[in-house]
């Protein structure tokens, strides 16, 4: 196994000369804006640094956030991998398999204590001893407690490890839970989407190798430059939703003008994430520039708050067809249908008190 | 008919004035609250920028959530330094044993018609104090939360997202805390149901013209018809 280069090897390696890799350094200092001083910092930590060394654990999961990283643009996975992190351990993207691969996952754990980067992809099933998810011969319970340990950062990748998606959705056979529910000690990016951007995810790799420290995350764990607005605030429709104009079936005349999803379920106003700003797939397009309604995947509990083409949610516990607007219609029916039937009462009891007054007199 | 024998000035003019503005900020709030869950009309075909069938639904729920706002704060400001009898806190304490004791067990077999007499009470009873509490003190706190961390999602970092913001997560997220904004709201008109026939069915057995009292602020004691 090759041992993590610093930058200077690797430009060395790469047949860059001493006399180019400082002038490298200079420049570097020039754009930054620093004073000619700060030219052997620079030269320094470029010498010492290394690549931030990375583990990307598998549990339960559909690989579709591996399929989304590996197709960035900004910055590129090659740059990413080759330049920035070093991805040590990945049972997807591994040549090596089996044992040699978990010695390398060990051996990355024991070098790099404390200062490598935890990634996870999927979250971990709990039920029975978490029998419901065996990588190499352990639960993945076991590998995620005994990998997050020694991790200086933890990246919770996707709607799974963030917050659960369709394994812990209602009723939950294997016990699913987050990645947070398991570890409480480290640090923890949530990057949730299914599957989140590419260029979120590559971004908050760069941030990490760029600063040394997490970005700023909001209330729930996610990073604030990507998850900071909603879906509907960047949205190119949002003009037809401020104008009313929506489509109301998906082979009406408005779908083909383009008109506002909301009507159709949209999960865009409710949903935190960089679709409609950085979109998919080199900024080709994104769900709602397709014609599709926002499902909003990078929400809590997204799987549950469907159907997906209505826009609001089912109660869970009260059948398949309830929502809000019916529950509150029965409870308005049965408050007045109270107030009816009280009356009838004191009516009764009324006519019935009068005539025994009668009765009296 | 009986001669009215007593007049009992009961609900000053603040407490009028709140509650009128309230009904009237309720009954605005629920309906363009359901036009926004429901849009039902489609302007006509054209360019989006020549109307707004939908913003100013959005507009005046805001803008009137801002009344009902202030309303009910200037009404928690009577009800602590307003030194007003009938509209104050004081009568109502549900975590003293004493509060559920006598009077309001009265009042709740009176309505369950196990007492044939009628307490008869010159402000709120027990069960309207409690009832009160829980629809517009409750229910109104729940709205204005909700609401106002909702409105501060268009505007990250700022005062609505800062101060209220930490509802989203509490409701487990901004979809779940739509939908308990939505389900709430209906207890306002379940409110208005058992509220208007409460205070009609009072005004009909009691006889102390409690429906136009809320309009002048007398409540009448009406002597008993001669036998």
């Amino acid at each position: 196994m090759q041992s993590n280069q610093s930058f200077a090897e690797v430009f060395k390696a790469g047949g860059v000369s001493r006399r180019d890799f400082l002038k490298f350094c200079s420049l570097t200092s020039v754009y930054l804006g620093l004073s000619p001083s700060m030219v052997p910092t620079i030269v320094e930590a470029m010498e010492k640094k290394t690549r931030t060394p990375v583990i990307w654990l598998h549990g339960l999961e559909c690989t579709c956030c591996s399929e989304s990283f590996i197709r960035s643009s900004h910055p590129t996975i090659e740059d990413l991998i080759f330049n920035m992190i070093s991805l040590d351990y990945d049972d997807v993207l591994s040549a090596a398999a089996g044992h040699q691969l978990e010695d390398v996952r060990r051996k990355t754990m024991k070098d790099y204590k404390g200062k490598y980067i935890l990634a996870i992809e999927g979250n971990i099933s709990t039920k029975d001893d978490g029998v419901y998810c065996m990588v190499g011969g352990d639960s993945f319970l076991n590998t995620v407690k005994e990998t997050a340990a020694d991790a200086a950062a933890v990246i919770a990748w996707g709607a799974c490890a963030s917050f659960g998606c369709v394994q812990n959705a209602h009723p939950n056979p294997s016990g699913a839970v987050p990645i947070s529910d398991i570890i409480k000690d480290k640090p923890i990016v949530k990057v949730p989407g299914c599957p989140p951007i590419s260029e979120v995810m590559t971004g908050v790799v760069t941030h990490f190798h760029t600063f040394g420290t997490l970005p700023e995350l909001d209330r729930f764990g996610r990073p604030k430059a990507f998850y900071n607005t909603r879906i509907h605030d960047k949205c190119y429709r949002r003009a037809f939703f401020e104008a009313g104009q929506f489509v109301r079936s998906f082979d009406d005349d408005a779908t083909r003008k383009g008109w506002c999803l909301y009507k159709m379920g949209c999960k865009g106003p409710t949903t935190y994430n960089s679709c409609s700003k950085i979109q998919w797939n080199g900024g080709t397009s994104f769900p709602i520039g397709s014609g599709h309604p926002c499902i909003g995947c990078s929400e809590p509990n997204f799987w549950d708050n469907g159907p997906f083409y209505t826009r609001l949610a089912e109660v869970p516990f009260l059948g398949s067809d309830s929502n809000a607007y019916k529950i509150g219609v029965i409870a308005v029916g049965a408050a007045a249908a109270g107030a009816a039937a009280h009356a009838a009462v004191t009516a009764v009891k009324k006519a019935k008190s009068g005539s025994e007054d009668n009765d009296k007199d | 008919m009986g001669r009215i024998f007593e007049e009992i000035y009961v609900w000053r003019l603040p407490v009028r004035l709140y509650h009128w503005i309230n009904a009237l900020c309720t009954v605005v709030l629920f309906v363009t609250g359901l036009y926004i869950a429901y849009p039902l009309f489609n302007p006509p075909l054209g360019e989006a920028v020549f109307y707004k069938g939908m913003s100013w639904w959005r507009y005046i729920h805001f803008a009137i959530a801002f009344i009902f706002i202030a309303n009910f704060l200037f009404r928690m400001y009577w009800a602590v330094f307003g030194g007003d009898k009938y509209a104050r806190f004081g009568g109502f304490r549900p975590w003293s044993p004493s509060w559920w004791g006598t009077p309001f067990r009265e009042q709740v077999a009176s309505y369950l018609f196990l007492r044939s007499e009628e307490p008869n009470y010159v402000g709120h009873n027990p069960v309207a104090a409690l009832a009160h509490f829980l629809f517009i003190f409750c229910g109104s706190s729940f709205m204005i939360f909700s609401g106002l961390a909702m409105y501060g999602e268009n505007n990250p970092g700022g005062f609505n997202s800062v101060w209220f913001g930490w509802m989203i997560p509490l409701m487990g997220g901004s979809y779940t805390l739509h939908w308990a904004h939505h389900l709430m709201s209906w207890i306002f008109p379940i409110y208005l149901i058992m509220h208007l026939y409460a205070v009609f069915r009072h005004d009909v057995v009691d006889r102390t013209s409690v429906t136009s009292s809320i309009i002048t602020g007398y409540k009448h004691k009406v002597e008993e018809e001669p036998t």
